[in-house]
């Protein structure tokens, strides 16, 4: 270790104390020990390697402390980094360009971008994949418990009219690879209005008011196509997977644990879920739209339905706008139901 | 306080002063970013401790700054511990919700721990002067002031909620000490409860002022009553919620600084404003969501600055003790993880 020719000056503190006096910091002349001298009266002194020299960050002041408890304390940052001899902290100087900075704001983007776009759709299909059959019924059986007698009522339908929508159920059922897993639930839910949803086992339930909206029983064919889609692709499971991956991802790349349930970090995650949400829905409806040509249906017909669907519910006054929407705005998903899958 | 030992002659009042700089602050907190983004997180808990250091470097009192010394070797531990528990309370919220309630009686034993040794490990990482600072609540004081308490308040339907507010202000200014000289504090909780109904108002105004609002733009634009109503609820539910909680937040801190001493000759003294403090907290989230999280920086150095130039310590001029044993470590388990449960902990 060479000798250095300057000497850091700064504040003092002894032991245990906050009384502090101007002092000065040197090497010793044969470079193996840190002296603090105040008006040449010496005040401490150790073995350099025993010291601990606090990083460089910004322009706070650098700490010295000796093995006893004694702190010196300077401003002199470049003084502390001559005295380091080029060992001063890659970090410090990474944060002190702006290039730097630049390159780190580009690694950033990319990084929560690769998270958002792939990193937690692609681990929440892995292990949605994953998950055994058991869990689902599970999940299932606990998502009908808690919806049954509340906003799920016994059905009203006639048992001719449910026994017609089994049948058209029972041979949509018949177009996917494993057709028996499958099984449909009639439920009467004013709360809910015209709709149908999956759940994970494979049990779909349909809702009166959805049977009763149908014009055309080719018009469920559809419905029934888009529900086994999300079936066999686990969105469910996704969803459930996605909802504890966005905020633990958040909280990693924010760095900060308590970022999590902060509102400002809420907010983007459930953006977030819609857009898997709506592309979700969207794959529902292009397997539809695939299957339904391929057996000679029109998917125009699921088209009039959903927009039928659409002015039942806007009418009774909730209508999200689409970016926070869980599913696509229904003028597009007709648009693409009609013409094919090229729109 | 008739006990005051110092006329106003002999006593000095050092203001704090926050000096960081938003340029500086935002090459440091992206380039630590990028680096834990790299590292899949893991250098996540170094890139804490840099900012923290960063934060505190740049509050001072006088000539000298606050300093943080925590090792991020254990905040990252903390955090492993952490993201296993939130990994078992979601899978079992999703997979085994028979269990959920178990599983809630052993967090509400394990809280009071948290909340102790997270307060524990902040104040023994924190210097002033080559001085440390450390905490000496206990399980007893904590499992008082974190779930008897709420319990109380939950009972009473929140009526007795500033006495729980009160009763965690003493355990966590009490408890803590800036090396041999102990903090007090006593609060008038008449004050708190006018604090509360203060904000409960606050709340409530923008919940009525946003449907008024609604009802007005769809009786002009002809647009159905509920849904135009609901899309102008949502946010003035969020800017309520955010503005009562950070005039609380604000008031409740100013009034314990205001009636908190430092061992017999220092005193705090603090005019924060609620209203403010309110309009800073809720314009910094607006620019920080609108800028994608670019603008976050800024918004935390203004923060700091405002809140460092309302708060005061009074007393002799010269701030100076002698004590002896630095206590070393604490544990940083308990604060990464009441962070990931959001438990807002601490003064």
């Amino acid at each position: 270790m060479s000798i250095l020719a300057s000497e850091l000056s700064g504040f003092y503190f002894p032991p245990g104390s906050s009384r502090c006096q101007g002092a000065l910091a040197h090497f010793s002349p044969d470079g193996e020990t840190l002296r603090v001298t105040a008006n040449g009266a010496l005040l401490t002194e150790a073995a350099a390697r025993d010291v601990r020299i606090s990083s460089r960050l910004g322009v706070l002041s650098r700490k010295l402390e000796f093995p006893g408890g004694g702190l010196f304390e300077t401003r002199d940052n470049d003084g502390v980094d001559a005295l380091l001899e080029g060992r001063s902290s890659v970090l410090a100087r990474m944060e002190g360009s702006w290039r730097l900075t630049l390159a780190s704001l580009a690694v950033v983007v990319a990084g929560v971008a690769w998270l958002g776009y792939y990193g937690v759709p692609t681990g929440a299909h892995w292990l949605a994949m994953r998950t055994p059959p058991a869990v689902a019924r599970v999940i299932t059986a606990e998502t009908l418990a808690a919806m049954d007698n509340r906003v799920l009522l016994p059905t009203h339908l006639p048992a001719a009219r449910q026994s017609d929508i089994l049948g058209r159920f029972q041979r949509v059922a018949r177009w996917q690879p494993d057709s028996r897993r499958y099984l449909l639930l009639f439920r009467n839910a004013p709360d809910i209005g015209p709709n149908a949803f999956a759940l994970p086992d494979g049990r779909v339930v349909i809702t009166d008011q959805l049977a009763e909206m149908s014009r055309n029983d080719e018009e469920l064919d559809g419905v029934f196509a888009h529900e086994m889609s999300h079936v066999i692709h686990a969105h469910g499971l996704q969803s459930v997977y996605q909802a504890s991956l966005v905020p633990a991802a958040i909280a990693f790349v924010t760095g900060d644990a308590s970022q999590a349930g902060h509102i400002a970090t809420i907010l983007p995650g459930i953006l977030l879920q819609a857009a898997y949400s709506r592309g979700f829905e969207q794959q529902a409806d292009d397997d539809a739209n695939a299957e339904l040509r391929a057996h000679g249906e029109d998917p125009g017909r699921l088209a009039n339905l959903l927009e039928r669907m659409e002015q039942a519910t806007c009418t009774k006054g909730v209508c999200l706008p689409s970016w926070l929407g869980s599913h696509p705005q229904t003028v597009a998903r007709a648009l693409r139901l009609r013409h094919g899958l090229t729109h | 306080m008739d006990t005051k030992p110092l006329t106003p002659e002999s006593s000095a009042r050092h203001t704090f002063r926050f000096e960081g700089s938003a340029g500086e602050y935002f090459k440091i907190w992206i380039v630590n970013l990028a680096l834990s983004v790299v590292t899949l997180g893991i250098f996540s808990a170094w890139a804490k401790v840099r900012s923290k250091r960063y934060l505190y470097g740049n509050t001072f009192i006088g000539a000298h700054a606050f300093d943080y010394h925590a090792q991020p070797l254990r905040i990252l531990l903390g955090r492993a511990i952490a993201v296993t528990l939130i990994l078992i309370y979601s899978l079992t919220l999703v997979f085994a919700k028979q269990f959920i309630g178990l599983l809630y009686l052993i967090f509400g034993i394990a809280l009071p721990w948290l909340a102790m040794s997270s307060l524990r490990f902040s104040a023994r990482n924190t210097s002033y002067r080559n001085i440390r600072f450390d905490f000496e609540g206990d399980y007893g004081g904590a499992f008082a002031a974190y779930i008897l308490w709420q319990g109380l308040a939950a009972i009473t339907l929140f009526i007795a909620f500033p006495f729980a507010h009160r009763a965690r202000d003493y355990y966590t200014i009490n408890n803590h000490c800036f090396g041999s000289m102990p903090f007090s504090a006593e609060i008038p909780v008449g004050e708190l409860y006018l604090i509360y109904l203060a904000g409960l108002g606050a709340f409530l105004s923008f919940i009525v002022g946003g449907a008024l609002l609604g009802l007005g733009f769809s009786w002009l634009t002809l647009r159905p009553v509920l849904s135009t109503v609901t899309a102008v609820e949502i946010p003035a539910y969020v800017l309520g919620f955010l503005t009562a909680a950070s005039f609380v937040g604000a008031r409740t801190l100013d009034l314990a600084l205001n009636n908190t001493r430092l061992g017999k000759a220092f005193w705090f003294e603090s005019r924060l404003s609620g209203l403010r403090m309110a309009w800073i907290v809720t314009s910094n989230l607006v620019v920080s969501l609108v800028t994608l999280g670019l603008l976050y920086p800024w918004a935390r150095v203004r923060r700091a600055r405002y809140m460092a130039s309302c708060i005061s310590v009074v007393g002799p001029a010269e701030l100076d003790i002698s004590q002896a044993a630095i206590p070393a470590g604490g544990s940083a388990v308990g604060e990464e993880i009441a962070g990931f449960f959001d438990v807002d902990f601490g003064l």
